[in-house]
């Protein structure tokens, strides 16, 4: 009788944490506004700043600013030789709790595993002062890798892709398994 | 009874023999020279054949740089385009070539945990200012269990960055 308590209150915690991961997943996508900071990732890259970071980017001025906290960092967009768009998913339970459901019983981590976000990344290669070439790779909400382009292309950025063609990674030969 | 004793003691001593031969046999085996270096500079990675996706070549490119800033054991790591290197005796570039690009899937390595592998191959090559190759390497990079597609690149560069440390040493 305990057992059986106990499996419907976890099968009732599973069924919690899908529909706050479904919920999470509709909510995340925002909608892109030019003139506010973004919110981003920064992936890695960045010069002075960790990688995976969270903080936010404000493109004006002939310069890219992203700030997280006392973490700030500054670039020229005349020094960015290429802008590149694409995306991505992310888990929507991550981090401890997503690590911890793996222990979870009957498999639920697997099925937590089944929800996932989409993502915007914006990928760039800028140059130092010495010349020296740098890549940074950024993550945001799905809509505003097209807004940030269009203002580093704006602000001096140079790009190798077409502004046409929004989703710009280059296709692989082989079939891809993406998620 | 003596005659056993003095058979194991004479055991004893052809096996201590056997080893200690081993021991030298092991010591003399000559270890590869590695080559003087003192810098490294790395180019960013090329894919003529196979396109690889920007964040798969700018995620290598800085695992690469960071791996060997870590690990290598050289004085200096170069990105590709810094005037600094110029002066830099005995420098090494580095120049990569993608031979190979799987994108595999997340969802599916923790679903399924045996489908969605990511593998990218490289061809590395070493060489000095003036273009004289100094050593070619195919390397391989995978990510099969956990975490994201870019844990690729950073598994190449680790066993990248091994090939340096087991091939170069720091000139004075």
């Amino acid at each position: 009788m305990i057992w059986q308590r106990k499996s419907a209150f976890l099968v009732k915690c599973i069924l919690a944490m899908a529909a706050t991961a479904v919920l999470g997943a509709s909510g995340f996508a925002q909608q892109p506004t030019a003139d506010a900071p973004l919110k981003v990732v920064v992936v890695k890259g960045l010069a002075g700043v960790k990688d995976n970071t969270k903080g936010t980017l404000v493109i004006g001025d002939g310069s890219m600013h992203f700030a997280h906290e006392g973490v700030k960092s500054d670039l020229a967009t005349h020094s960015i030789e290429d802008v590149v768009t694409g995306d991505d998913t992310q888990r929507v339970i991550r981090g401890t709790v997503g690590t911890l459901s793996w222990f979870a019983p009957y498999g639920a981590g697997r099925f937590l595993a089944l929800f996932r976000t989409k993502l915007d990344s914006v990928t760039i290669k800028y140059r130092d002062a010495d010349g020296g070439l740098h890549g940074a790779i950024f993550t945001m909400p799905v809509g505003q890798a097209a807004v940030i382009k269009q203002d580093l292309l704006a602000q001096g950025a140079k790009t190798t892709v077409a502004e046409a063609d929004p989703k710009s990674a280059p296709a692989t030969p082989e079939p891809k398994e993406k998620p | 009874m003596r005659e056993l004793r003095t058979i194991s003691r004479s055991m004893i001593c052809l096996a201590m023999m056997a080893l200690s031969s081993a021991c030298l046999i092991a010591q003399e085996k000559p270890n590869p020279a590695k080559i003087k270096a003192s810098a490294i500079q790395v180019d960013m990675i090329h894919s003529d054949e196979i396109k690889l996706p920007a964040e798969f070549q700018v995620s290598l490119y800085e695992d690469l740089i960071r791996q060997l800033e870590k690990k290598s054991g050289l004085a200096h790591v170069y990105r590709e385009g810094d005037r600094n290197a110029a002066t830099a005796p005995n420098l090494v570039i580095l120049r990569s070539n993608v031979t190979g690009f799987k994108e595999g899937s997340q969802r599916k390595r923790e679903v399924t945990t045996v489908a969605g592998e990511t593998e990218i191959k490289i061809h590395c090559v070493f060489s000095d200012k003036d273009g004289k190759t100094l050593l070619e390497a195919d390397v391989t990079g995978k990510v099969r269990f956990f975490g994201g597609n870019l844990r690729a690149t950073y598994d190449l560069a680790k066993a990248t960055t091994k090939i340096v440390r087991e091939n170069f040493s720091a000139s004075t």
